[in-house]
């Protein structure tokens, strides 16, 4: 009872602390004229040196609040939020993990829902604010901070080497791997220790196969099951490329096929965007290409999807002390100025309208990705219930590839699970 | 008066108990009992959170596999690590010189951390990049190289191998002790009465060893049962997936990790705490019922 008494204070004190903030937000150095310190989570400690430059023109602008970034590591960060949101000590600001992850914060009540308080939303499509949607309520509650594309990398120096070029279609794919494998090179540099990357390369290699975002739709509205043929072949199009993956697949972790990647043993990898950097501090001399892969036999759709999702948004805590200050910070993470640094600096896909990468690759990631987008399914979609879809998809595939499953057992197991709390 | 003074002296040990182990304890207790909505306490929800360990898929899929995974951990470890352990506390006794060195050498990885060991295993096991399989190579044995960590048939015995490997200092420092303080008139006594080696081992040290082995199976067990953080490291957890190759090596504690911080539902609390119960009560149940036969075995020695 004291408690809900508690959040109907803190909810009418946000509300009042938004209104206020509408008219604050862009001016800086109010009448109040005190300082505040805002405390800002996250789960990138690798930005952290970034993030002080970032913040630092925040101050510029607004010399009235100063931002403590205080990254987490990113395996206990939800753990670390979970309690700091509901606790003294607790972060204003935090990234929030998105879709069906978010969930759980926003049903405690622990965030604070920002339409109408933060205008600068209008710069993103209503497709980027999806990722910090409350399911139930339809409120967004976090500002999009970057999107992930994911796609095919290939070394460009093995490529010209062995006579091979990018492929145009299936086939030719399939011809480019066998020579690369005759000369002793792994053509895909698959991971299969790290299970969650396996739903990603099925999207990545068979999105054609079962449709992508008219899959996406058929399935939302109850018209399509995974238990489909279409989506079942598009498990089985992994059993067809199996050969051309590492030996010891399920031995390998994300960070090994990088590595394999990186030091020339292997020509492609199926990787994200957020794979670059680390890929680059591995080799920086790596002369890279991205490609999406051709339509997979059978497929519905007749050109290659890029598959992309939001990835991280920022948040305001319902116990910060400083709504208005929190606001204005959020307010001016949907501008093109901060757009702008989460291109060049974090080196990261921004999702703000009309901001493009300097990076030539990410560039081309987000024209691929606006030119034929597909949903990261399990993720965008059946992560809002227990058990999720990309769990649910990641075992069975992993199971398929050491032949412990068929795909459509894989299937059977993906609709089994999600039936129980999915209806469309 | 002399009661009362007791009573000041047990306080500080009383407070410190009941708020660090009496209160989680019910606490968990009662968080079974009701529904969550993430850190949000909902209505009563009785056996709800019970049952729906049973029959919620894929956890009711996964609940009896790595129930027998553990318990296969724990036969294991009682194998490789407690029989290899006896072997070495008895070897060392024996010996002359350098008992203490080795024995600090034999408990050395003791005193490092399970994610620190895990670590350092999936390293050097690591198929691609890992010294063991380029040692294979290197002698001409290339055709026994094994992604050791990926393969399901090799996952779990490599993972108890690994454990062993780390814990071993325990049952012989445990049965090091143990030897030590068997009084040495009847070894003596049995090889005036003409007994060999084997004989004095199996026939005398042994069954005096008894209580101690029941001591070091008890402890091991609440080990096994327990096991974390080494599979952690070794095979990863993510998810609600089962770890390790096609689930090769899930456990029950890794369960419970996963259903209270990695699934991300919104009633984790709820599920993990109901898990914990079941899971204390198994192992405590078990813990106290060993625990009896072991008194009643040592009752018959003397």
């Amino acid at each position: 009872m004291r408690t809900r008494k508690g959040f109907a204070i803190l909810g009418l004190a946000t509300v009042l602390a938004g209104m206020s903030a509408c008219t604050a937000t862009g001016s800086s150095g109010g009448d109040d004229g005190g300082k505040v310190t805002l405390s800002v989570w996250s789960w990138r400690p690798e930005d952290a040196a970034t993030y002080k430059q970032i913040f630092a023109e925040f101050h510029a602008a607004h010399p009235n609040i100063t931002v403590d970034f205080k990254p987490y590591k990113s395996t206990e960060y939800n753990t670390i939020l979970s309690t700091g949101l509901t606790q003294a000590g607790g972060p204003d600001v935090m990234q929030l993990r998105s879709y069906g992850l978010a969930q759980p914060l926003i049903q405690a009540g622990n965030l604070v829902a920002l339409d109408g308080k933060v205008t600068g939303l209008a710069n993103f499509d209503p497709t980027a604010l999806d990722g910090a949607r409350g399911k139930q309520d339809h409120k967004v509650y976090g500002v999009p901070l970057e999107m992930s594309t994911f796609q095919i990398y290939y070394n460009k120096d093995i490529f010209s080497k062995y006579g091979v070029t990018p492929p145009t279609t299936w086939d030719q794919m399939i011809a480019d791997a066998k020579t690369l494998q005759g000369k002793g090179i792994t053509p895909f540099a698959a991971a299969g220790k790290d299970t969650w990357l396996l739903p990603l390369y099925d999207d990545a290699f068979a999105a054609t196969r079962y449709g992508g975002p008219a899959f996406e739709g058929k399935v939302l509205g109850g018209k399509a099951k995974f238990t489909d043929p279409d989506y079942v072949a598009a498990l089985d199009v992994m059993n067809q490329l199996k050969p051309y993956f590492p030996k010891d697949q399920m031995g390998l972790a994300e960070t090994d096929v990088q590595t394999l990647f990186a030091t020339g043993k292997a020509a492609m990898i199926p990787e994200g965007s957020f794979a670059l950097a680390p890929m680059k501090a591995i080799n920086p001399n790596l002369n890279l290409g991205v490609f999406n892969a051709p339509p997979a036999p059978g497929a519905l759709v007749s050109n290659p999807l890029e598959v992309g999702w939001v990835d991280a948004s920022y948040g305001l805590s319902a116990k910060s002390k400083h709504q208005k200050e929190a606001l204005e910070l959020l307010q001016w993470m949907t501008t093109a100025d901060f757009g702008h640094l989460v291109a060049d600096d974090l080196k990261q896909v921004s999702l703000i309208k009309g901001v493009q990468s300097a990076d030539p690759l990410l560039g081309q990631m987000v024209q691929d990705y606006t030119a034929a987008p597909t949903p990261y399914l399990m993720l965008v979609d059946f992560r809002y219930g227990t058990p999720l879809g990309s769990d649910l998809e990641a075992a069975g595939l992993q199971k398929m590839l050491l032949g412990q499953q068929s795909a459509s057992q894989v299937a059977g197991d993906i609709q089994n699970g999600i039936s129980q709390w999915f209806t469309p | 008066m002399k009661w009362r003074k007791a009573g000041w002296f047990l306080l500080p040990a009383f407070l410190l108990y009941t708020v660090f182990v009496v209160y989680p304890l019910v606490s968990a207790l009662a968080d079974s009992f009701w529904r969550w909505q993430g850190t949000a306490r909902g209505g009563f929800a009785g056996m709800a959170n019970f049952t729906g360990l049973f029959t919620t898929f894929p956890l009711n899929h996964q609940l009896w596999p790595a129930f027998w995974h553990t318990a296969v951990f724990f036969v294991g470890t009682m194998v490789v690590q407690n029989t290899f352990g006896l072997l070495v506390a008895v070897l060392l006794t024996e010996l002359r010189w350098a008992r203490r060195f080795l024995q600090t050498v034999y408990t050395l990885p003791y005193l490092v951390g399970g994610l620190v060991v895990g670590y350092l295993w999936s390293l050097l096991l690591s198929p691609s990049f890992g010294p063991v399989n380029a040692t294979l190579e290197a002698v001409g044995l290339g055709s026994f190289a094994r992604p050791w960590l990926g393969d399901p048939a090799l996952a779990l015995p490599v993972v108890i191998l690994v454990n062993a490997w780390q814990y071993v200092g325990f049952p012989v420092l445990l049965f090091g002790a143990a030897l030590a303080g068997l009084p040495p008139e009847y070894a003596e006594a049995a090889r005036v009465d003409g007994a060999n080696a084997a004989q004095r081992f199996f026939r005398v040290t042994l069954p005096l060893l008894l209580p101690s082995i029941g001591v070091v199976s008890i402890l091991t067990f609440i080990g096994s049962f327990n096991t974390f953080e080494l599979v952690y490291a070794l095979e990863g957890a993510q998810g609600n997936q089962p770890t390790g190759p096609g689930g090769a090596t899930d456990v029950l504690g890794l369960i419970f990790y996963r259903v209270a911080f990695q699934e991300g539902g919104v009633d984790a609390i709820g599920q993990s705490s109901a898990l914990a119960v079941l899971l204390f009560l198994f192992i405590f149940g078990i813990a106290v019922l060993a625990n009896r036969v072991v008194r009643r075995r040592e009752a018959t020695l003397t």
